[in-house]
């Protein structure tokens, strides 16, 4: 009964088409009544019967199959019937188990599939795609690895022709399927595993470049064909972990599922359009976090190696951008999650190198701080959303710092792919989120509001110094502005010693362009620079104006940080380097001059001792001075100069060699208490140094004229919880003064001078401004008499008594304090009290 | 073209919690076999199973997912082509009860199928935790079929429910699908 309905119908078929040949219509007639009769089937059946032979151990009948292919050759339009009678044979050999014969069918069908012109083969391909899928649909391993290798075949072949109604949504769900086959026998296992691989890739490669199929991007086919090659990727690669013997291992070298997946995902990635790309890696993400598979972090960062290497490279940021969404969506993850994809991140970010940041750069950025922020928080309070369980709490503190320092990583990376320009854009948006007290950034009363604030200093002080690590700027100027290092200046004056550091680390990595500054990690007073090696380029035009500019700026702030006293040894190393890497890159003559004045005030920190600096802290500063002065000495080669360091130095090592590094910066100290009563002969002088350069041609004048920083009045209110107060005023100072002190050389003796005239020129005008609206105003609300007592007066009078006022008010200030604040731009704080006092008097008579 | 071996095509996909019996549901179905010690399924499983209704042949592509968590994400992109869904539970696992609210939700998403509950291993009928009758009220609401099985002990019967409960309701809930419209071999 089969016989009669495959034979009737394509039969049916032929008679609907038209043009029938008679024997054909014979054999309808025929076909029914005797199934057996050869004579009158249609030759291409004769054809394909033809083929197989008596006992299905003999193969491929070859002469047989020689002529089929002949035949099909010259009579393409047969293809079909060719097609769907060999499709019919073999479902019925596959119910009836006659595999032999299966074997055949599919050879014959290959081989047909081969032969035949891209053109013709769209004819052919419906009866062999359902040969596939009976053959898919079979339980036996071998005919479902017998139909995978045929679709495979088939897969190669470029077909020119679209064919618009072929779907492969069986094949994508088979394939995949196959691809977690969980068979008893290994072999088999492993055998049927890469045959859904290969049936994977199969169907990607037919489909990803026709657009008029189905579309294999759609969430539907991706969520099924990524999960099912990382699920290879990642099982075999445990299995392979423990291979009992390495005879197996070699063998499974040679091809692996894991290999093949691997292959199979690059080849997939590497097609992805644009539009593809959100398709194809969310389910790497979902697969990841279904698995937890970013906590050992190894799987997960070779997964994003694999795709950002096999990705079109300007798609890379789109993979980006996924990641920082998926970390988003994981806030509330545990942190050992969250760091999991931060670390892929940073890798990611590596590789993608240019192409990793895309066209939002500081939202990327933006998002890492925000995952700080969000990071500190879930550490200060133990709990993702307040109300904690105690007993997690220390694991989740320390697993919030393994993802805050993972974190700062990977904005180092991030930063370290960008141009310059916009390293320093990022920079300064990093700066701006620092919270400072002045700014209205979210402080928050309270030790933990203290505590939170201090700690998110801490954290983006230490992606700003990632970032800065990495940074490569010629211009000092463009790199720094203003903004930047104003605030970056003012944490520098904050009382953390930790916070300190940071700043002074941060200014270090900015200003050794040319990795001098490991050199200068250790204090020391080497008696031949030459042994540094150091790299030495001449000051730039840029640097001498970054230094005119800021200079005073930055020798202030080290002076000041040489005051503290909870300086340790890396801070007074840090002030070295920074110290010598000044001037190295950035000095000319008058900024040496200026940071051997520096120095030398410094060295009278240590000696005169206002602040009650600790035994340790004044040898450190006599110390760090004599290892400076020492190399500076050397670097300007002037013989008397030199010499005159020298002296001092070996007198140290005789008398006091505690004031030397070399006795400092050790483990254990050793310290003299009496320190008071040191000869003249240990310490450098400035008379003395001052004659000896002068000599050589460096300004003397300047030279002997000694270091005092600015505004010293204000910074001895220093030990302020908060910056905030002092950074308005200093930077306006700074911005003000700077022009005019530069002409003048002492810098610090022109503070009065410049005050008086801002305060000239601003409070006699504010005043004037004031006196009128109080007049408008008393003549507008006061009394009849009031008033023609006023008018009876003398203006003169008033005039002059005026005039006294003024002079009195402003001359002598009330505070220094007082006197700045007034300068700059409230005057009326301090002068309209005095006036408002004296003015009704005044009226009155 | 006469040659297909079926008349209708329709896949049909098990989802319940792990462990409560779905494999062995379609073991038994499809080879009328149970797997003892039958391990916990990776991925998704296959099978074919062509019965005849009413002179019809049906061939049913059963897509066998697994239950654990972690392919949670492959076995849905199952779901959305499926033309009929079975959500298994376990009538001596409240757990896997309570559950069902969860996977009709995550039904919801990808599918729109009309849905069969199945309560498997009433063999185990003195450790039930699941009551015959809280199962068929919580059916009812939402507009589920409702039957109890056991894949074990599985007398004819119990069989020819399933294989009913699988093939018959589908032609008359209107989405019967032909092998011309089903596109799979096409």
């Amino acid at each position: 009964m089969a016989l009669t309905t495959w034979a009737l119908g394509p039969a049916l078929r032929l008679c609907a088409a038209g043009p029938v040949c008679s024997w054909e219509m014979l054999h309808v007639a025929g076909a029914g009544v005797c199934g057996c009769c050869g004579a009158l089937r249609p030759r291409y059946k004769r054809l394909v019967d033809n083929i197989f032979p008596e006992d299905p151990e003999d193969g491929l009948v070859k002469t047989n199959m020689e002529k089929l292919t002949f035949y099909a050759l010259s009579a393409p339009e047969k293809l079909d019937r060719i097609g769907a009678y060999l499709s019919e044979r073999l479902i019925r050999d596959v119910s009836r188990h006659r595999y032999g014969y299966v074997c055949i069918a599919m050879e014959a069908l290959d081989q047909l599939l081969m032969a035949c012109h891209c053109q013709s083969i769209n004819l052919f391909v419906e009866s062999f795609l359902k040969m596939v899928a009976k053959l898919l649909e079979s339980e036996k391993p071998n005919l479902q690895i017998l139909g995978t290798n045929s679709f495979v075949k088939f897969a190669n072949i470029e077909e020119d022709t679209p064919s618009y109604h072929r779907s492969y949504d069986f094949f994508v769900s088979r394939f995949s399927e196959m691809c977690h086959s969980s068979h008893d026998d290994l072999d088999i296992r492993t055998k049927i595993r890469m045959s859904g691989i290969k049936g994977l890739q199969g169907v990607v490669r037919k489909t990803v470049n026709d657009e008029l199929q189905a579309n294999i991007w759609d969430p539907q086919h991706m969520d099924k064909i990524v999960p099912s090659l990382l699920f290879n990727l990642q099982h075999v690669e445990e299995s392979e972990s423990r291979s009992p013997s390495p005879l197996q291992a070699t063998e499974k070298e040679k091809e692996s599922p894991t290999e093949l997946a691997e292959r199979c995902l690059r080849e997939l990635l590497g097609r992805a359009a644009y539009g593809n790309i959100k398709n194809a890696i969310k389910p790497v993400l979902i697969h990841l976090d279904n698995h937890s598979l970013w906590e050992p972090k190894i799987f997960a960062t070779c997964c994003f190696r694999i795709i950002m290497y096999s990705i079109q490279p300007q798609h890379s940021h789109l993979v980006i951008q996924q990641l920082l969404g998926h970390l988003d969506a994981n806030s509330k993850s545990a942190a050992t999650v969250r760091a999991g994809i931060v670390e892929v991140l940073s890798e990611a970010a590596v590789i993608a190198a240019s192409g990793s940041v895309g066209p939002t750069v500081l939202e990327v950025f933006n998002t890492l701080l925000r995952q700080l922020r969000l990071s500190i928080d879930y550490a200060l309070t133990g709990s993702y959303d307040c109300g904690a369980g105690v007993s997690t709490k220390i694991i989740k503190e320390h697993e919030e710092r393994m993802f805050q320092e993972a974190v700062i990583k990977t904005i180092g990376s991030f930063a370290s792919t960008l141009p310059t320009y916009q390293q320093s854009e990022v920079m300064v948006f990093i700066m701006n989120k620092v919270p400072l007290p002045s700014t209205q950034q979210s402080i928050e009363a309270g030790k933990a509001g203290e505590n939170r604030n201090r700690l998110t200093q801490i954290m983006l002080l230490k992606s700003l110094l990632q970032v800065s690590v990495g940074f490569q700027c010629s211009n000092m100027l463009t790199a720094l502005p203003s903004v930047f290092l104003d605030r970056l200046l003012s944490a520098a004056l904050m009382e953390d010693a930790e916070i300190r550091l940071f700043v002074l680390e941060i200014l270090i990595s900015f200003i050794d362009r040319h990795g001098n500054r490991q050199k200068f990690s250790t204090i020391s007073t080497i008696s031949d620079i030459s042994v540094l090696k150091l790299k030495v380029d001449k000051c730039s035009r840029q640097d001498t104006v970054f230094m005119k500019k800021h200079g005073q700026q930055l020798y202030r702030h080290i002076y000041l940080i040489c005051k503290e006293e909870s300086n340790v040894q890396a801070h007074y190393e840090a002030l070295y380097s920074m110290l010598m890497l000044i001037s190295i890159e950035l000095a000319n003559e008058e900024v040496m001059v200026d940071l051997i004045r520096l120095v030398l005030a410094v060295q009278e920190i240590a000696q005169i001792n206002e602040d009650n600096l600790t035994a340790y802290n004044r040898c450190a500063l006599f110390a760090l001075g004599a290892a400076y002065l020492n190399l500076i000495s050397q670097l300007t080669t002037v013989p008397t100069f030199c010499q005159h360091i020298h002296e001092v130095i070996e007198m140290r090592q005789k008398e006091a060699p505690y004031l030397l590094p070399e006795d400092v910066f050790v483990e254990r100290p050793r310290l003299s208490k009496s320190l008071d009563r040191l000869g003249p002969e240990v310490f450098f002088w400035q008379s003395k140094i001052s004659e000896v350069l002068g000599g050589s041609g460096y300004n003397s004048d300047r030279l002997s004229t000694p270091y005092v920083p600015q505004l010293t009045d204000e910074d001895r209110l220093s030990k302020r919880k908060s910056i905030g107060e002092t950074i308005s005023l200093q930077v306006e100072v700074e911005s003000r003064n700077s022009p005019e002190r530069e002409q003048r050389a002492p810098a610090e003796e022109i503070t009065y001078e410049t005050l008086k005239k801002a305060i000239d020129s601003v409070a006699v005008e504010e005043q004037e401004r004031e006196r009128r609206r109080q007049v408008v105003e008393k003549f507008q609300k006061a009394p009849f008499e009031e008033i023609a007592a006023h008018c009876g007066a003398r203006a003169t009078l008033l005039q002059s008594k005026l005039n006294q006022i003024f002079e009195i008010t402003i001359r002598p200030p009330p505070s220094p304090s007082g006197t700045i604040t007034a300068a700059y731009g409230q005057p009326q704080n301090h002068s309209i009290p005095v006036y408002e006092m004296k003015f009704p008097d005044l009226c009155v008579y | 073209m006469s040659m297909e071996d079926y008349d209708f095509l329709f896949k049909i996909v098990l989802i319940g919690n792990a462990g409560v019996g779905k494999t062995c549901l379609v073991r038994r179905f499809t080879q009328g076999l149970f797997p003892p010690g039958q391990g916990a399924t990776i991925g998704v499983d296959f099978m074919i199973k062509t019965v005849e209704i009413n002179g019809e042949k049906v061939k049913l592509q059963i897509w066998d997912t697994a239950g654990q968590e972690r392919f949670r994400s492959i076995t849905q992109s199952y779901y959305r082509s499926a033309n009929a869904l079975i959500l298994t539970y376990d009538i001596t696992c409240e757990e896997s009860f309570r559950c069902l609210p969860e996977w009709l939700r995550e039904i919801e998403q990808y599918a729109s199928n009309k849905l069969t509950v199945l309560g498997n291993k009433i063999d185990l009928a003195d450790k039930r935790e699941v009551s015959q009758q809280r199962a068929a009220e919580f059916s009812e609401a939402q507009d589920m079929y409702y039957l109890e099985t056991s894949a074990k002990e599985s007398d004819n019967a119990r069989q020819n429910t399933l294989e009913n409960n699988v093939s018959s309701p589908l032609p008359g809930e209107g989405k019967s699908i032909s092998y011309l419209t089903c596109c799979n071999f096409n």
